[in-house]
């Protein structure tokens, strides 16, 4: 493309909101040692559920971080995006001064898998309970998968593009792609995030028809991707928000440059379709290394999908051997998810994160509850691995038949 | 359905605002400031519209379709007690 500048996507802020942690650093210390605390459900209505065990965000208090006039017209997973996005934005340094002036400067997309359950459960009770003048109007807006990006970008006074990727779990990774295309064509900053909250009544009882969905009643047993006691995948809620912003901006004003955006590549292979993920995995990884510049034997740490069902497993081990030659038996790959379970568009983000701060600190680390592993990758199990780590390859596979995959660069030495 | 209706005072709307959309405001500030936009007071069109729908429960009537595009209390107020009072 001529005229295409080379602006490049730095990572410079990270917030999470996670079952393991309510910051980054908790989450990340949780994830370093290896620490599960996938539980069973303890959601009013979600008792009787078959869906027993999961990963719930504990001891988060929305009235303490969001303004109530957010709170009464948001459902849960827009108080974790609301929450998170603030604590990225610190994270950055970025605070309300940077973009007053200049607020077409930041922009805002999020990935979302299924909108504001909860919240719709209770508007449609009312609808049934007493009758459609009873549904408040906030419900119109409220479930929808694009409230968290709206209600972000309402909040803090961003007028910069904004978009919404509804494109299965993977779609957050191309949420991550979307935000780093629409710093290159010249939006300052960008907000990016995924954060899901599908663990109440309504909501477990629509995950009930997934075939993947883990109902084995002990949380040490539940979620053993790539194992032979793979049994399906355990939900969870939370996600993370990052900022990313143009290189050269975030270098010009002495930011912390956490990681780059090295390279994206998305495709479809079906619903359920676990077998023929391994072709379409493969061609993303493929997709992403071209983008990015980036020969197999360069990715240092791979995080993978890890959906625990044993043919989606078999598939991404085969997968990264497809993609990444002999180096695919040999990278260090490891699924951090297997501790909080998987909080759909949130999961990836989640481990967008935990790539970048297992790049700064050189640690790759273990997958909670994994050992002993029966495909041919090196999984880290048990503690985290030292290594030095300059490129992360991490991979999602959605249930509706997405599949995607990033590289990061690290933020310092070979990167820039 | 015969219901007894009374006027909405200042602070039934006060009371209404924080309860349909949050937004915590002095009925005395209300009050003083009557000709100031919703807007300004932290209430979107949809809040307005959550107390619309609460005060037709409440009262078993439909308001004039007016009543949610009114821009600020006193006109809000206005249309609203005369609506109720003359049974329209």
């Amino acid at each position: 493309m001529s005229g295409r500048r080379a602006r490049r996507t730095a990572v410079t802020g990270m917030g999470v909101v996670a079952p393991n942690g309510l910051t980054a650093e908790t989450y990340w210390k949780n994830v370093k040692e290896g620490v599960s605390v996938l539980d069973r459900i303890t959601r009013e209505g979600c008792e009787h559920l078959p869906l027993r065990v999961a990963g719930e965000v504990r001891g988060f208090d929305a009235s303490a971080l969001i303004e109530e006039t957010f709170l009464v017209q948001t459902d849960k997973f827009t108080h974790f995006a609301l929450a998170a996005a603030d604590a990225a934005l610190q994270d950055a340094g970025l605070s309300s001064a940077a973009w007053t002036d200049e607020p077409y400067s930041v922009g805002v997309v999020t990935a979302a898998g299924s909108g504001g359950g909860e919240f719709g459960q209770r508007e449609l009770q009312k609808l049934w309970g007493k009758g459609s003048r009873f549904v408040g109007p906030y419900q119109s807006i409220a479930w929808f998968y694009a409230a968290s990006t709206g209600q972000i970008s309402i909040r803090k006074g961003f007028k910069g593009p904004c978009g919404v990727v509804a494109s299965d779990e993977a779609g957050a990774l191309d949420a991550v792609a979307h935000a780093g295309r629409a710093v290159r064509r010249g939006t300052d900053v960008v907000v990016v995030g995924a954060a899901e909250a599908p663990l109440a009544p309504y909501s477990g009882v629509c995950q009930l028809g997934y075939p993947e969905l883990s109902t084995v009643e002990d949380p040490a047993r539940a979620y053993r991707p790539f194992t032979s006691a793979a049994c399906g995948f355990v939900p969870a809620e939370g996600g993370a928000v990052l900022i990313v912003e143009d290189l050269e901006r975030a270098r010009r004003r002495e930011a912390d440059v956490r990681a780059t955006v090295a390279g994206h590549a998305a495709t479809f292979t079906g619903a359920s379709r676990w077998d023929r993920s391994r072709e379409g995995l493969a061609q993303a990884v493929r997709g992403a290394l071209d983008e990015a510049g980036c020969a197999p034997e360069e990715i240092d740490v791979v995080f993978a999908d890890a959906l625990g069902v044993p043919e989606a497993d078999r598939a991404e081990a085969l997968a990264l051997a497809d993609a990444l030659g002999a180096h695919g038996g040999r990278v260090p790959v490891t699924a951090p998810k297997t501790g909080i379970g998987r909080s759909y568009c949130g999961a990836p983000l989640l481990d967008v994160v935990a790539a970048v701060r297992a790049m700064e600190d050189g640690l790759v680390p273990p997958t909670p509850g994994v050992f002993d592993v029966s495909h041919d990758i090196d999984l880290v199990t048990g503690t985290a691995r030292p290594a030095e780590l300059r490129t992360a390859l991490v991979l999602s596979r959605g249930l509706m038949g997405s599949n995607a995959a990033l590289v990061l660069r690290a933020g310092t030495g070979s990167a820039l | 359905m015969t219901t007894e209706v009374t006027g909405v005072t200042v602070e039934e709307l006060a009371t209404l605002m924080k309860q349909a959309a949050g937004v915590t405001v002095d009925p005395r500030e209300l009050e003083r400031r009557a000709d100031t936009p919703f807007s300004e007071f932290g209430l979107d069109s949809l809040g307005l519209l959550g107390i619309v729908g609460e005060l037709e429960n409440r009262n078993g009537r439909a308001l004039p379709t007016d009543a949610e595009r009114c821009t600020c209390p006193r006109a809000f107020l206005a249309l609203v007690n005369g609506s109720l009072t003359t049974g329209a």
